[in-house]
């Protein structure tokens, strides 16, 4: 195994570029639809991070840590946190108790935007996932490069 | 008011995330982050006093105002009554000496940004488990804390066993949370409501098989969390690898939060104190925890691990007293929770200041540090008269309460394995102090200094503290153990100012009456006759000293006498400290197979506690079957 | 049929304790706790289940007013629970790998430097 390693699959590469799309787009759409139907952000997340996987099966260790940076990543993670309880706090601010619905009865039942304050709490909780999974595969991934290229 | 335990746990997980942004490269930001987060969490909390405590209000709050339907709780709610706000108070202190005491004592570690991330996160999950009034979400909260507290284990991952320390934690943390999820879900199958003050309402004189079986597990599972016997070994090697200020919070309130858990589990939840089997059987475990704790503290060589062990037997105090189930077992068991947050973090301070100040904390190693580190030195020893129980330091008060308390239900056996218990703390103190800060110094010592100031405030603020709350043990429990207590006991009105008026007397069929508690003969001792006393005894020493009574010069000690001298192997030793092994190695040999039994018990391999924790679980859920009626 | 989902996640449980307390390999031990876990995890989502009933989401057009949901509490205790033992078990291997490359061994039976 480790002596081919420097000749990427042919098959795996591809298969990682025809699937890194569509994990992305369904990754996304799970996310920004999960106030509406079944799924949410850590799922979605989930779905988003994957594509690091996928990335790291077709290109290997060195085009994935050229790709990602770590550290942007990182903060990225703490944003969405951040914004989550900021949309969570909304609701006193607005003279309310912590996590009330703010912004309620804008558009139609059943559009993307109609729910008020949960969708972008159920966004910043799918920016968050998305960015700390893809960051803690990221890390494992690097505590087991030495590995692969000895 | 309304919203101040709400932004108390929020504050502390902003603060967590808003050092990953700001405080990855700056060292001054993150150290302000939480600073900042830590007192304002400090001082929200302590602003709830007056109403919870003095005032006597719960607090309720229902999170995106998701109130109950048709008496049916459909939201997730808080609740603060005086209960979750004494361990509210005894967290938030905790976090904010810890923090302060953190800033000179990590300056030689890398990635602080990463400390101080997961010790607040650790400090709002402790908030918010005791401030919660949800089922669930006291389940995700301990396994928060069990995370961060993970995280914080494996921190100085250089040192000696911390990933393996980490590991075992992270191992039986993860069975201890697996038994509480299961034990919720069981109960949610029965009564389809997850929010406690309903739970209380509808168990009330209702339990079925399955309920019963998911009290043993929650009760096993909270025990799994604060460490009590057959549950602990991951305590020790956890607390001896964790940085020090972490050791304290490990001590001061993640420990305090499985305690905090089990008193609302066994008085708010089950009612279960009217069982006698129950009480039984929380006096067993704690009894057994003092013991074990202290016993396998008497033969441990490490200062941390020493602490971790004397932490796991002062929890066994407090087990017995809640145990123990009368007004005055509670107040005993309380007092003595907050006592044990303040005695030992202030002992594992001078732990911290002792490894910052000479970089070890092997008992045989180090030696007569008090002429270097005097301050530190000092608040040792009152950390250790506390801890022993000595008056008039505050483990007097909470020690004799729970004598007290054990004798009064007719338990006089327990009382004399408190007392002994008691006896073998002072006695492992006593080595403590001779292999540390007495006794000979070793050469390499010779340049230790004594720790700055930042880390010297709070081993004095809680040196402080644990005078006052000796001296003042009427203050203390007048405004804040007692209120404690009738909420424990007035289950009545936690369900009520939950579900609304009326509720628990509908589903409970009469108004639950609070015993009322009775203080006389309560251990109450008048401290200012202790403080005369002991001034007339300082006069009389230093009158017979300053007479010349003590004129080491009249002793028949001369220079070039050899005859005094320490000889080994026929030749004069220079350097003769008695070391911490040496002491009590007389006790240690003749109760040698006890020991060895335990030290062979405590073998380090991850199988065996799992099975420990887990034959323990198989242990309560036979019990409760058989006993509870 | 629900009976068929008990069976399976007290097998699940029993498996993943078996496994943690007799595997002397720490991997194996994490993967006695994931077991454990997804046993329970099995366990809520059955207790929530009723026979027949719909998924628990606000849809047009398919609700009739014979129709009834599933309980979906335990849908979302079941996800809180995936998401926090996805994380434990991250936070395991992580450890394992520094013990790894610390003690060069993962037998339980020689990473024990920490007892007595």
């Amino acid at each position: 195994m480790s002596n081919n390693r420097k000749v990427k699959d042919v098959i795996v590469k591809t298969a990682a570029d025809l699937f890194t799309p569509i994990a992305l787009v369904l990754g996304f759409y799970i996310i920004l639809h999960g106030h509406l139907s079944p799924g949410g952000g850590f799922q979605g997340g989930v779905l988003v991070a994957s594509a690091v996987i996928l990335i790291y099966l077709g290109y290997g260790y060195s085009e994935v840590s050229k790709r990602f940076n770590m550290e942007f990543i990182k903060k990225n993670e703490a944003l969405g946190a951040i914004l989550f309880t900021v949309f969570g706090l909304a609701g006193i601010l607005y003279g309310s108790v912590f996590f009330t619905n703010v912004f309620v009865g804008i558009g139609n039942v059943g559009d993307l935007i109609s729910s008020g304050t949960i969708m972008f709490m159920n966004d910043s909780v799918g920016y968050k996932v998305l960015t700390g999974v893809g960051f803690l595969i990221l890390l494992m991934i690097g505590l087991l490069a030495p590995d692969n290229e000895n | 008011m309304q919203h101040y335990p709400i932004l108390s746990i929020v504050t502390l997980f902003l603060g967590a995330f808003l050092t990953v942004i700001f405080g990855s490269k700056n060292e001054t930001v993150r150290k302000f982050i939480a600073l900042v987060a830590s007192s304002i969490s400090l001082i929200l909390v302590l602003m709830l006093i007056k109403p919870v405590m003095i005032e006597n209000n719960v607090i309720q709050y229902w999170m995106g105002n998701w109130r109950p339907i048709h008496d049916w709780a459909i939201g997730i709610g808080l609740e603060v009554d005086s209960l979750g706000l004494f361990f509210g108070i005894i967290a938030v202190v905790t976090i904010f000496l810890s923090i302060v005491f953190s800033f000179r004592y990590t300056e030689k570690d890398s990635e602080t940004d990463k400390y101080y991330v997961l010790f607040l996160m650790l400090s709002g999950s402790v908030l918010g488990l005791v401030f919660t009034g949800d089922l669930f979400n006291m389940f995700v909260m301990i396994e928060i804390m069990t995370f961060a507290a993970v995280g914080l284990t494996a921190f100085r991952n250089y040192q000696e066993g911390a990933l393996e320390a980490a590991l075992k934690y992270l191992v039986l943390g993860s069975i201890g949370s697996s038994l509480v999820l299961a034990g919720t879900i069981t109960i949610y199958s029965q009564v389809h409501t997850l929010n406690m003050a309903q739970i209380s309402a509808l168990l009330f004189n209702n339990l079925t098989p399955s309920t019963l079986f998911a009290f043993a597990l929650l009760l096993a599972g909270y025990s799994l969390k604060a460490f009590v016997v057959p549950f602990h070994p991951a305590a020790p090697d956890a607390y001896m690898s964790a940085p020090s200020s972490i050791s304290m919070a490990f001590s001061g309130m993640v420990n305090k939060a499985g305690v905090y858990a089990i008193i609302r589990l066994v008085y708010v939840l089950y009612h279960a104190m009217s069982f006698k089997s129950i009480q039984l059987l929380l006096i067993i475990i704690g009894t057994i925890t003092m013991f074990v704790g202290v016993t396998m503290a008497l033969a441990q060589n490490d200062f941390k691990r020493l602490l971790a062990f004397h932490s796991i037997s002062q929890i066994g105090y407090v087990i017995t007293a809640v145990g123990v189930s009368t007004a005055l077992g509670l107040t005993a068991g309380l007092y003595h929770a907050l006592n044990h947050t303040l005695f030992k973090g202030l002992l594992f301070l001078t732990a911290g200041a002792v490894f910052y100040a000479t970089g070890t904390t092997d008992l045989n190693k180090l030696g007569g540090l008090a002429k270097k580190m005097p301050q530190t030195a000092a608040v040792f020893l009152i950390g250790a008269f506390s801890i022993s129980g000595l008056p008039p330091f505050n483990g007097f008060v909470s020690k004799w309460l729970v004598y007290q308390a054990t004798y009064q239900a007719n338990l006089a056996p327990v009382t004399i394995v408190a007392l002994l218990v008691s006896v073998m703390t002072l006695a492992s103190f006593i080595k403590v102090a001779q292999s540390i800060f007495f006794g000979q110094m070793p050469k390499e010592f010779e340049n230790v200094k004594e720790v700055p100031l930042s880390m010297r405030i709070p081993m004095w603020i809680m040196a402080i503290l644990c005078v006052l709350t000796g001296i003042f043990p009427n203050f203390v429990t007048k405004y804040l153990i007692s209120p404690a207590v009738s909420a424990a006991l007035n289950v009545g009105k936690y369900i009520d100012i939950m579900m609304g008026n009326g509720y628990a007397e509908k589903i409970l069929g009469k108004p639950v009456e609070i015993p009322a508690v009775d203080y006389v003969l309560a251990g109450y001792w008048n401290p200012v006759a202790w403080l005369v006393l002991f001034a007339l005894l300082l006069l009389a020493v230093t009158i017979v000293a300053v007479a010349g009574g003590f004129n080491t010069a009249s002793l028949p000690v001369d220079g070039d006498d050899s005859k005094y001298e320490v000889f080994f192997g026929g030749e004069a030793n220079e350097y003769s400290h008695v070391k911490g092994n040496d002491l009590f190695w007389g006790l240690k040999y003749d109760l040698r197979h006890y020991f060895g039994f335990m030290h062979d018990a405590h073998s380090g391999i991850i199988n065996d506690y799992a099975l420990w924790a887990i034959f323990t679980t198989t242990i309560f859920i036979v019990y409760i079957f058989l006993l509870v009626p | 049929m629900i009976l068929v989902n008990y069976i399976a996640c007290i097998i699940l449980i029993v498996l993943g304790f078996y496994v943690i307390l007799t595997k002397k390999n720490i991997l194996k031990i994490i993967i006695g706790m994931g077991l454990v876990d997804y046993g329970i995890n099995l366990l809520i989502i059955s207790i929530g289940f009723n026979p027949g009933g719909t998924a628990p989401i606000f849809t047009f057009s398919e609700l009739r007013p014979e129709s009834f949901f599933v309980d979906p509490v335990p849908q979302a205790l079941t996800l809180t629970s995936i998401v926090i033992g996805a994380c434990v078990t991250a936070m395991a291997l992580s450890l394992v790998i520094k013990i790894k490359e610390k003690y060069g061994t993962l037998d339980a039976d020689k990473v024990r430097r920490l007892n007595g």
